[in-house]
C-alpha cells in the first residue's frame, strides 16, 4: 500500500515534468532537458514501484488464501460426515477450492484499493492544488460524486453477487453428479435432456452474472462520467484563463504549464477510484464466501490423527434406550434400542432394508449422536469421547468403501500412516489381497482411478478389510460388507472377515448368508425397533 | 477407445482454438457486433484525449473554440464504453455456456461404459475453470487486439502529419507494445500456463477426495492425512501462481515503460531535441493521443501472458472430444426385437482372457431368459455388448437381422433398458430420478413402478413423497431402498427389451420371490434378460443359460 502511495507521488512528479517541458515547447522558451530527464527518472521509478506492488499484492493474496484454506479445512473435517448429509461433496469441494481461489481478487485488489481510494486521490489533489487551485476544485467536486455512486450501486451488486455464486455452485454440483452417473444417463437415452438442463443452468449463471455486471459497470461508468466532466470543465475553465492571457499578450509558461499539469493528472486522480469500483464486487463476494464457510460448520481445528493401540481383548458396548431420527417429519429411525455386547463377542444386526441398521452403525462410529439414551464403550459414554478416541477404538468396513485417487499402498496406509512395511504386508496377506496385487501392473504402487476404478467390488472390499487389519482396533463395525458381491466372492470375503473378527468385539449388519458362522447375539430390527433379540451358536 | 486416446497431447496448438471457434460459430454475429461497439468506444476515447489536449494548448496560443464537440465526444465515450462492456461480457457468457453444453455432449458420446480412469474432479475443472479461462480469448485478447489494429492507422496518420520522424518512432513503439511484446510474452510463458491449469485440477481432485471421504476420514482418524494432500497440492498451485504473478508484473511494467518512452520521444520532438522539431500544437495533440493509445493496449502484454493458459485450456477442453469414439451408426432402427449373437468373441483388454469365445445365441421377441454363472464369467459384459457400451472383437450382434454396429446408439438404447450393477442415483428428487427428465409421466405410473420394485410403500410414507430429495448417491434412503428406486426406473422404461442385472439385490428373500413372480405378468410381450448368480425358482422363464469360461450351456428350466 505504501508502494501505491509512492506511485501517486511519482505520478505528480511525472505530470509536473511533462507539463513543464510541454509549456516550454509550446511557448519556445527556456531549456526543458532538465524536465525531460526528470520525467524519465520518475517513469522508471514508477515502473519499478508498480512491479513491486503487484508482486506484493500477489504474495499477500497467496498468504491470505493459505490461512483461509487451513481454517476451512478445519471446519470441514471438524464437522465430519454430518456435513455430507447437508451438502453435496461437490459443494464442499467448491467452497474449499473455487470460493477461496475467487477470494484472491478480494485480497490482492479490494484490500489495497479500499485503502488507496482516499489516500491516492488526496495526494494528487494536494499536488494539483499547489499549482492550480481552480482545477483542484473541479477535481474535488467530480471526485466526490464517486463514493455516492458507489454507495448507490454497490448494494445492488452485493445481493446479485450472492445469487451468482449460488448459481455457479449449483451448476458445479449438478454437473459433477451427472458426470458420476453419465453411463446411466447415456444408456437411458437421457443425454439430450440432461444437456438441455445443463444449458438452462449455464444460461441461468449468465443471467445472474450479467445482473451483477450491469450494476458494477454502471458504477465505473459513473466514474468515467465524472472523469469526462472533470476534463471538459478543466479545459473550459483553464482555457478561458489562457485565452484571456493570450489575448492580452501576457501568456507565460507558468500558466500554461499549470493548466497542462492539471489536465494530465485527471486520469491519475480517477485511477484509484476506478480500481475501487472494479474491486467492489470482490467485497460482496468475500462476504458471501464467509457465509458459505460458516455453513460448513463451526470453526474447528483438523482432528488429531488416531493413535491405534494394539487390540485389547475387545471392548464392551452397551446401548441404553437409544433413539434417533434423521428427520422429525419422517419419524424416528431408531427407538428403544437396549442391548449389551460383552467384550470380544459379536452382535448381528438383521432386518429389512431401511430398518435402521446402518444408522446404528453410524452412531457407533460417532458420525451422529443419539437423540435419546446412551452408548457406552466399556464404561465411557460415547458422548464424552473426542472423534479421535472413537476412531482409535474402532475399525469399519462399509457397503462400498471409498477408495481415494492414490496408489493401493496409500489407500491401505490411510488406516495407519506410520505402519511399517512388514505390518502393511501382513495386513495385505491377512485380507487375501496379495493375489489381487500380484495381478496389478505396479503391484502395491498401482494408481487407482477415482472411486477405485481398476478394482472390482470384491477387490475394493479387500482393500477396506486390509485397512481394518492394519488398524487392529478392539471394536469392529461391519455394515453389510458383502451386500454388493456375488455369493462366491461373498463366501471368500467372509472367510477373511472371520479371521479379522477373532478376538474383537464385532457388530455386523447383514442378511442370513452373510452372517453365517458368526456366533453371538442376533438383534432383529423392524421399523427402528427391536423386534427380536436371541443368541445363536 | 484406445486409438482415440493416442491423438491427444500432440495436437498442434492452433487446432483446439479452431475447434472452439467452430462451436462458437452461431455467435459470430454477436461477437463481431461486440467488437464494433468496442472499437467505437476506443475511437471515442482517443478523440476525447487528443481533442482536450489540442483545445487547451490552442487556447494558450489564443485560438478560441466552441466546446460542443468535446462534450459530445465525452458523452459518446461514456455510453459506448458501458454498452460495449455489457454487450461483450454477455456475448462471452453465452459463448461459454454453449461451450459447456458442447463439452457435456462430447463427454456423453463416449461415456456409455462409464468414465474409466478419468477423474470427475478433473472433468469438473475442465467444465468450470478451463472454460472460464476462455473468456480471456475474446475479452482480453481479441477485443484489445482489434482496438490496437484500429488505433494503429489513426496514430500513424496523426503522427506522420505531425512530423515524419516522430510519427515513425511512435508507430514503431506502438507496434512493439501492442503486437511484438504480447507475442513474445505469450511464447515465453506458455509452460507456466499449463502448470496452473493442471495443478488447479489436482487441487480440486484432492478436495473432492476429502469431501467424499469424510466418513472414512472420521472412522480412521485420518483427517490430517487428507487435509495434508490438499495443502500440498495447494502449495504447488501457489508456486505456479507466484511465477505467473511475476511474469504479469514484468509484462505490466514493460508495457508501461514503452508508453513512457513514446511520450518522451514526443516531447523531445516538440522541443526539437534529437528529433526534428514539430509544430507544438500538433505535437501536443499527438502527445495526448499517444497517452490514450498506449493506455488502450496496456493490457495486451498481460493478455499475452494469459494466452498460454487460454490455449492450454482450449486443448484440455477439446481433448474430451477426441476421446469420444468417432464411429456412430446411422442405419434406421428395424421394427423387430429379435436378438442374435453370431460367433462373438470379446475381451475387455488385449492382455486379458476372452470373456466370450465364439459365442452364438438367439433371443426371440418376448422371450424370457436367464443367464446365470459365477462371478467374473462375463454376464454383465453381455449387457454391455448389447447396449454398445463395448464392441466385440469379432462376430456380430443382430437386432432383427441388422448389425447393431450400424445402428444409431441412441435409437438402439431406446429399445433396450438396462438395470446395471452400477446404476447411479442422482442428487435430485425421487421423481426426477425415476423420469430422468421425461415430462410425460403421471404419479400413478411412477407409483406402479415403485410398487413393482417393492419400494412404493417406503416412498408413500415419506412426507414429501415423490418430491423427496434423494441426496448424493441416494443418501437419504438406505442402500437397498436406493437400489429398488433404480429398479423402478428401469421398469418405467417402455423399451421392448429389458436387461436386469441382479435386480433382487437389496431385497429380502420374500420380497425377491414376490418381485420375480410379478415380473412375469408386468412385462408381457417384452423380452426379459435376467442376469443372476443363482435362480430362486420363482422366475417363470423360457430358457436358462449357464455362462462359464466364455461358453453358454443350456440348463433345465
Amino acid at each position: 500500500m505504501m508502494l501505491g502511495l509512492c506511485g501517486s507521488v511519482m505520478a505528480l512528479g511525472q505530470a509536473y515534468a511533462l507539463a513543464e517541458s510541454l509549456a516550454d515547447a509550446l511557448l519556445h522558451r527556456g531549456n526543458a532537458t532538465h524536465a525531460i530527464m526528470m520525467f524519465a527518472f520518475f517513469a522508471f521509478i514508477r515502473a519499478g514501484l508498480t512491479y513491486a506492488q503487484e508482486r506484493a499484492a500477489a504474495a499477500a493474496g497467496i498468504r491470505a488464501r493459505r490461512s483461509l484454506r487451513e481454517r476451512v479445512l478445519g471446519r470441514i473435517t471438524g464437522e465430519g460426515p454430518a456435513l455430507l448429509r447437508r451438502q453435496h461433496s461437490a459443494e464442499i469441494a467448491a467452497v474449499l477450492v473455487d470460493r477461496i481461489e475467487a477470494l484472491d481478487s478480494y485480497f490482492s485488489r479490494w484490500v489495497p484499493a479500499s485503502v488507496l481510494w482516499i489516500a491516492s486521490p488526496a495526494i494528487i489533489l494536494i499536488g494539483v492544488a499547489t499549482r492550480n487551485i481552480d482545477a483542484a476544485l473541479v477535481l474535488a467536486v467530480c471526485g466526490f460524486v464517486v463514493p455516492v455512486a458507489q454507495a448507490v450501486f454497490g448494494i445492488g451488486a452485493g445481493v446479485a453477487s450472492r445469487n451468482q455464486f449460488q448459481a455457479l455452485t449449483r451448476l458445479q454440483s449438478r454437473f459433477l453428479d451427472r458426470i458420476r452417473g453419465i453411463a446411466t444417463i447415456v444408456l437411458s437415452g437421457a443425454a439430450e435432456r440432461e444437456a438441455e438442463a445443463l444449458a438452462e443452468a449455464a444460461d441461468e449463471l449468465r443471467r445472474r452474472t450479467m445482473r451483477i455486471l450491469r450494476v458494477a459497470f454502471l458504477s465505473s461508468a459513473a466514474i468515467d462520467a465524472a472523469m469526462v466532466i472533470a476534463i471538459v470543465a478543466i479545459v473550459i475553465s483553464q482555457g478561458r484563463t489562457l485565452l484571456v492571457l493570450a489575448e492580452t499578450g501576457t501568456t507565460d509558461v507558468e500558466a500554461v504549464a499549470s493548466a497542462l499539469f492539471a489536465l494530465l493528472l485527471v486520469p491519475e486522480f480517477f485511477a484509484p477510484l476506478r480500481s475501487l469500483a472494479l474491486a467492489y464486487q470482490d467485497r460482496a463476494q468475500a462476504a458471501n464466501a464467509a457465509e458459505a464457510m460458516q455453513d460448513l460448520g463451526p470453526e474447528a481445528s483438523i482432528p488429531e490423527p488416531a493413535q491405534p493401540v494394539r487390540a485389547r481383548a475387545g471392548l464392551s458396548v452397551t446401548l441404553r434406550d437409544v433413539a434417533f431420527s434423521w428427520d422429525e417429519k419422517r419419524g424416528p429411525t431408531l427407538e428403544h434400542i437396549d442391548v449389551k455386547i460383552p467384550a470380544g463377542q459379536t452382535l448381528i444386526l438383521t432386518g429389512p432394508s431401511g430398518s435402521g441398521k446402518s444408522t446404528l452403525i453410524e452412531m457407533l462410529l460417532g458420525f451422529i449422536r443419539p437423540d435419546h439414551g446412551q452408548i457406552l464403550f466399556d464404561t465411557t459414554d460415547l458422548a464424552t469421547l473426542q472423534p479421535r478416541d472413537i476412531a482409535t477404538a474402532s475399525a469399519w468396513v462399509g457397503q462400498r468403501p471409498m477408495l481415494f485417487a492414490a496408489t493401493v499402498r496409500e489407500n491401505i496406509l490411510f488406516a495407519r500412516p506410520d505402519a511399517t512395511d512388514a505390518e502393511l504386508r501382513a495386513a495385505v496377506s491377512a485380507a487375501a489381497l496379495d493375489r489381487v496385487i500380484e495381478l496389478l501392473p505396479q503391484g502395491l504402487d498401482t494408481h487407482l482411478g477415482e472411486g477405485g476404478f481398476g478394482l472390482s467390488g470384491g477387490q475394493a472390499q479387500r482393500v477396506a478389510i486390509a485397512r481394518a487389519f492394519l488398524k487392529d482396533a478392539p471394536l469392529l463395525l461391519l455394515d453389510e460388507p458383502t451386500a454388493h458381491l456375488d455369493p462366491e466372492t461373498e463366501a471368500e470375503i467372509l472367510v477373511t472377515l472371520h479371521t479379522l473378527a477373532a478376538g474383537r468385539t464385532v457388530i455386523l449388519c447383514g442378511h442370513s448368508a452373510a452372517t453365517r458362522g458368526f456366533g453371538g447375539q442376533v438383534l432383529e430390527l423392524s421399523h427402528g425397533r427391536m423386534s427380536e433379540l436371541r443368541a445363536v451358536a | 477407445m484406445s486409438e482415440h486416446v493416442s491423438s491427444r497431447g500432440n495436437a498442434p496448438s492452433q487446432g483446439p482454438l479452431r475447434e472452439i471457434l467452430e462451436v462458437w460459430r452461431p455467435f459470430f454475429g454477436r461477437l463481431a457486433f461486440g467488437m464494433i461497439l468496442s472499437l467505437a468506444a476506443v475511437a471515442a476515447g482517443l478523440a476525447l484525449m487528443a481533442n482536450a489536449g489540442a483545445r487547451l494548448s490552442g487556447m494558450a496560443l489564443g485560438a478560441g473554440l466552441a466546446f460542443y464537440g468535446l462534450r459530445a465526444i465525452g458523452l459518446g465515450r461514456i455510453i459506448l464504453r458501458y454498452a460495449e462492456r455489457l454487450y461483450t461480457h454477455d456475448v462471452t457468457f453465452r459463448a461459454l455456456a454453449a461451450l459447456r453444453v458442447w463439452f457435456f455432449r462430447q463427454l456423453a458420446r463416449g461415456a456409455a461404459a462409464g468414465l474409466g480412469f478419468r477423474r470427475t474432479g478433473d472433468l469438473l475443472t475442465r467444465l468450470v475453470s478451463d472454460i472460464e479461462t476462455l473468456d480471456n480469448l475474446y475479452l482480453r485478447l481479441a477485443i484489445p487486439l482489434a482496438g490496437a489494429v484500429i488505433t494503429l492507422p489513426i496514430l500513424m496518420w496523426v503522427g506522420l502529419t505531425t512530423g515524419p520522424a516522430i510519427g515513425i518512432v511512435v508507430v514503431i513503439l506502438f507496434i512493439l507494445a501492442a503486437f511484438v511484446a504480447p507475442y513474445v510474452a505469450a511464447r515465453a510463458t506458455r509452460p507456466s500456463g499449463e502448470l496452473i491449469l493442471t495443478r488447479e485440477s489436482a487441487l480440486r481432485e484432492s478436495a473432492l477426495d476429502l469431501a467424499q471421504g469424510l466418513r472414512e476420514a472420521r472412522a480412521f482418524g485420518a483427517e490430517r492425512m487428507l487435509a495434508r494432500a490438499v495443502t500440498q497440492r495447494q502449495e504447488r498451485l501457489f508456486a505456479a501462481q507466484r511465477t505467473r504473478a511475476g511474469q504479469l508484473a514484468l509484462a505490466g511494467g514493460f508495457s508501461y515503460l514503452i508508453g513512457q518512452i513514446a511520450l518522451i520521444a514526443v516531447v523531445l520532438s516538440a522541443l526539437g531535441l534529437g528529433l526534428p522539431r514539430t509544430s507544438p500544437l500538433a505535437t501536443i495533440a499527438l502527445l495526448f493521443l499517444t497517452v490514450a493509445a498506449f493506455e488502450s493496449v496496456s493490457g495486451l502484454v498481460r493478455a499475452g501472458v494469459l494466452a498460454g493458459e487460454v490455449s492450454h485450456a482450449a486443448q484440455r477442453i477439446v481433448e474430451i472430444a477426441h476421446e469420444a469414439p468417432a464411429a456412430k451408426g446411422t442405419a434406421p432402427l428395424p421394427s423387430g426385437t429379435a436378438l442374435a449373437l453370431e460367433h462373438v468373441t470379446f475381451r475387455w483388454a488385449a492382455d486379458r482372457a476372452p470373456v466370450f469365445d465364439d459365442l452364438s445365441l438367439t433371443i426371440a421377441p418376448g422371450e424370457r431368459l436367464a443367464i446365470i454363472g459365477p462371478s467374473g464369467a462375463g454376464k454383465s459384459s453381455l449387457a454391455a455388448l448389447l447396449l454398445k457400451a463395448a464392441a466385440p472383437q469379432s462376430g456380430r450382434i443382430l437386432l432383427d437381422g441388422v448389425d447393431i454396429a450400424a445402428l444409431d446408439d441412441d435409437a438402439l438404447r431406446s429399445r433396450v433398458a438396462w438395470l446395471s450393477q452400477h446404476t447411479h442415483l442422482f442428487a435430485d428428487t425421487i421423481r426426477r430420478n425415476l423420469t430422468l427428465g421425461r415430462p410425460d409421466m403421471s404419479d400413478d405410473a411412477l407409483f406402479a413402478a415403485l410398487d413393482r420394485a417393492a419400494v412404493g410403500d417406503v416412498v408413500r410414507s415419506l412426507p414429501e413423497g415423490l418430491d423427496t430429495w434423494l441426496g448424493e448417491g441416494g443418501m437419504t434412503l438406505s442402500g437397498g431402498q436406493g437400489r429398488r428406486i433404480a429398479l423402478a426406473r428401469t421398469l418405467l422404461s417402455d423399451a421392448p427389451i429389458l436387461i436386469l442385472d441382479e435386480p433382487a439385490t437389496g431385497l429380502d428373500a420374500e420380497t425377491e420371490r414376490a418381485f420375480l413372480t410379478t415380473l412375469y405378468e408386468t412385462t408381457t410381450g417384452r423380452t426379459v434378460l435376467l442376469i443372476a448368480h443363482r435362480l430362486t425358482g420363482a422366475e417363470r422363464l423360457d430358457k436358462v443359460w449357464l455362462l462359464q469360461n466364455g461358453h453358454l450351456a443350456a440348463q433345465p428350466v
